[in-house]
């Protein structure tokens, strides 16, 4: 079998981010992590929302759809379930994720269909030119908030875990390394898997959530001796979302239950020795009293 | 039939529509209740016929009445007229000559001790439904071949005692109307046209199975009246053939899953009614932009909003056309009646992977809640079209979007090497890259419509009825199609010269088609149930449709009758005899 580099899940396309973005570390590292998991890329279907982060699969050499606001995730469960086989990633904002498209998480978690959902959060609309996003602090002035914000901003985190997750991790371009290492992981937990990653917006983002802020209060949860284990641990710590600034793997379930996949093949399994012939289906129409 | 909720009405309806079925005969059964979920009152029409049943409405042959209070809160839907044999529940204490009928004196009136009877033959109220079963089969002749045997399968888990009461409860109806016979005989004829078993279904159901033959794999959706047992039949079958259902959060995740399982390849489909149509817009139109196979089914009913939600109307045919934001064109298909709807919805699976589009399969809550027998289809006569996948040479270099001459390009799927491409809801170029480009956003358009072109001359999705010279033309679509048949027979039987376009395709609009059709007539009528009449309107934005042609159109909860057809045919002829114009519909101006 082929060994893929990194290089090999990296498009010609070049990216149409600023200069300085954060999501070009995400691209960089996502792309790492896909060479040391070694699928090919046609077996790999990247899907994406709509803002600056769900530009990303385009940037990849994967089969990439690059879907409506909000949508990406009800659109790879459909493609994951349609082909069990396929590595199925989804990419989104903090607003397409937990705004237009919050709808949907509890359901995603729920299923724990086996995607990797990596969001890149910012915390502000970089897209659309600077305005609230829901993980905006409460009191940031933007052009939509001009007096500033009146609302507090949501916990994905929390969210996530409190759903039911069953892998829950967090990362930063300004740690390439450990970053690449909880996305591989996340991938290959066998189930739903959550990785939000601080990726500040260099043009829309406030200083403190730029690079340079992120390495003054970057901590990392294995050097404070996280058990991941430990779900209500992770949900103690996710408390301080929007104050600290932790990495690494919040919980990853030790026992992971089987996947909606695994419960699907078991059904169709059941029918394979004898599938019924389609012509013969009217017959369900065959009258009795 | 009419009474309360334990009366076993709609369980009596089955069972005379499958007897009727089993022997032959056509027929048609719908139902309705009162507003509560549980209890209350209860009703179901059945028409049977030895020919085929056109439309489920019109005046009674027969009414049943379990009691009166519940038979009268159905109104207008179950109207009894001189002609009427009227049966009804001794015990109501009613005298057969102060029926409260309002004026109307039925043809004949039996009042008949059907509880009484049940509980000396089968030990239980619970048996009048199957007394009832007897009468009718005795004054009637439904069912008097099938019943017993049909009682006996029923029944038979319940144990022997209840099978056995069930059947002296139905001898007993046999016998009261043997011992009690109508004056005129009122049996009916042998079933026409070789009269073999038919098959028993509704519009929800037969349009699921239509799927699963089709090949479809994959079903997203979220429950919504009156269109959620296309989900839950495919619930129960579907996976027997590989495939999945997917119970969605909302509206929005169930077409978005269809779509995402069609990206992957695979046949898919999502039902739902007018409002849940309206949420699943946007992904329809990211279909249409990524050019890739959907089925939707909106199974109409009354609107806007929760509108008159457990009523048909045909008001969404704008909605199907036209809910779509920029410029995108999606094929819309209506089914006529319950065996049609099997037919379009494969038609629509063929659509939608020829043209890698989605098409809108426009049912109606009649259509797809109603049971009709169904003359049994051929299936081997269908053709099932699959998307145009890229050949091992046309995977080298290989470009999604590629201009074409028919503006089909091949499309891979995730899974398929050297088919790597991205899919997206921006404009792109050929090679699925993105582009903002004026110029070739132009192009993709101009090729996203011109692969319909062959699509307006499909003539075989447009039925034409009657005497292709009749001065008089009819135009009508789902299932009010059945009422415009009926009453062409009607107009036929009177010596008129009337002939019916029924159009299956209604979006794009095939301006040659309903041209030609106009050109031949002298008057024309739309007859639709819609406040604006929707098709004539859309008809008339691509092409124009002279005054001799106006729309008959009615809302939603207003069955629109064969007899009010006829009786517009018929001054519509006079309307030539006297060189006066056709009178045009008055609330539309």
């Amino acid at each position: 079998m082929k060994i893929h580099t990194a290089n090999d899940y990296k498009s010609d396309l070049k990216p149409i981010w600023c200069p300085g973005c954060g999501d070009y570390g995400v691209l960089t590292v996502l792309t790492r992590a896909l060479a040391s998991i070694n699928r090919p890329p046609h077996e790999i279907a990247f899907i994406s929302g709509i803002g600056c982060s769900s530009r990303i699969p385009g940037y990849t050499t994967a089969y990439g759809f690059n879907t409506v606001h909000g949508r990406a995730l009800p659109i790879a469960q459909g493609i994951k379930l349609a082909n069990p086989e396929l590595l199925v990633l989804v990419a989104s904002g903090d607003g397409d994720g937990f705004s237009i498209g919050g709808g949907h998480l509890a359901h995603v978690v729920r299923r724990n269909i086996d995607l990797t959902y990596i969001v890149m959060d910012n915390q502000i609309y970089g897209l659309t030119k600077g305005q609230l996003s829901p993980t905006s602090r409460q009191g940031l002035k933007t052009v939509s908030s001009n007096q500033g914000s009146l609302e507090e901003p949501v916990n994905p985190l929390l969210y996530m875990l409190a759903f039911g997750a069953g892998y829950v991790a967090q990362g930063t371009p300004i740690d390439m390394a450990g970053l690449a290492k909880i996305i591989e992981d996340g991938i290959r937990y066998p189930g739903f898997a959550f990785i939000n990653v601080q990726s500040p917006c260099i043009t829309y983002g406030e200083a403190e959530s730029q690079m340079k802020a992120q390495k003054e209060k970057v901590e990392s949860l294995e050097k404070m001796g996280h058990d991941p284990a430990d779900r209500l641990r992770a949900m103690a710590l996710a408390q301080e979302y929007g104050t600290k600034l932790y990495t690494g793997v919040f919980y990853r379930n030790p026992a992971p239950p089987p996947a909606h996949g695994e419960r699907v093949a078991q059904r169709h399994a059941a029918y394979k020795a004898s599938p019924p012939v389609k012509g013969d289906i009217l017959k369900l129409f065959t009258p009795s009293v | 039939m009419a009474g309360s909720g334990g009366d076993g009405i709609v369980s009596a309806g089955e069972s005379l529509i499958a007897a009727a079925a089993m022997e032959g005969y056509h027929a048609m059964m719908t139902k309705s209740f009162g507003s509560q979920i549980r209890g209350g009152e209860s009703s179901c029409r059945v028409r049977v016929s030895a020919q085929p049943v056109l439309n489920p409405n019109g005046t009674l042959h027969v009414a049943v009445a379990f009691n009166w209070e519940d038979f009268k809160k159905f109104g207008a839907e179950l109207p009894v007229g001189p002609q009427t044999v009227v049966i009804y529940e001794s015990s109501t204490g009613v005298a057969p000559d102060k029926l409260p009928l309002e004026g109307i004196k039925p043809a004949v009136v039996f009042s008949v001790p059907i509880e009484e009877l049940a509980k000396k033959t089968a030990e239980t109220d619970k048996a009048k439904n199957i007394v009832v079963l007897g009468l009718l089969a005795g004054w009637f002749g439904v069912g008097r071949q099938t019943m017993v045997a049909g009682i006996h399968k029923k029944f038979a888990k319940k144990g022997p005692k209840i099978v056995e009461g069930n059947e002296r409860a139905f001898n007993a109806g046999v016998e009261y109307a043997e011992t009690h016979p109508l004056k005129e005989g009122r049996k009916l004829a042998a079933p026409v046209g070789g009269g073999g078993t038919k098959l028993l279904t509704d519009g929800n159901d037969i349009c699921a199975a239509a799927a699963i033959f089709a090949g479809c794999t994959f079903f997203g959706g979220y429950p919504i009246t009156p269109s959620s047992e296309i989900m839950q039949f495919l619930d129960r079958e579907i996976w027997k053939y590989g495939g999945t259902v997917l119970q969605a959060e909302d509206e929005i995740a169930g077409v978005g899953a269809a779509l995402g399982a069609s990206f992957a390849g695979k046949k898919s489909m999502t039902a739902t009614s007018g409002p849940g149509m309206s949420l699943k817009t946007e992904i329809l139109g990211l279909a249409s932009i990524s050019e890739l196979p959907l089925v939707c089914v909106n199974v109409q009913r009354g609107g806007p909003s929760t509108g008159v939600p457990t009523k048909s109307e045909q008001s969404d045919l704008f909605q199907a056309a036209f809910s779509a934001h920029g410029d995108c064109l999606r094929p819309v298909l209506a089914p006529i009646n319950v065996g049609d709807t099997f037919g379009i919805t494969v038609e629509a699976f063929n659509i939608a992977e020829h043209y890698q589009t989605p098409v809108i399969v426009l049912s109606d809550q009649e259509i797809s809640q109603r049971k009709e027998t169904v003359v049994p289809i051929d299936t081997s006569a269908f053709q099932l079209v699959e998307r145009r996948r890229p050949t091992e040479a046309e995977l080298v270099d290989y470009s999604r979007f590629r201009f074409t001459e028919s503006g089909i390009s091949p499309v891979s799927h995730p899974g398929m090497p050297g088919g790597n491409y991205l899919a997206s809801g921006i404009e792109h170029n050929e090679d699925g890259s993105p582009t903002a480009g004026g110029e070739m956003h132009a192009k993709m358009n101009e090729k996203r419509f011109r692969k319909f072109a062959p699509l307006k001359n499909r003539r075989d999705l447009f039925l034409l009825e009657g005497d292709a010279d009749a001065p008089i033309g009819m135009v009508s679509w789902g299932s009010v199609a059945g009422v415009a048949m009926e009453a062409l027979r009607l107009a036929q039987a009177e010596g008129l010269q009337v002939k019916l376009l029924v159009p299956k395709l209604l979006y794009p609009i095939s301006e040659v088609i309903y041209q030609d059709f106009f050109a031949s007539v002298k008057r024309g009528l739309f007859i639709e149930q819609s406040h604006q009449a929707q098709l004539y309107r859309l008809v008339q934005m691509f092409t124009s449709i002279p005054a001799r042609v106006q729309p008959l159109a009615k809302s939603g909860s207003n069955p629109i009758l064969p007899v009010e057809v006829l009786e517009r045919l018929r001054s519509m002829v006079l309307s030539i005899q006297s060189n006066q114009p056709n009178q045009p519909a008055a609330e539309l101006e």
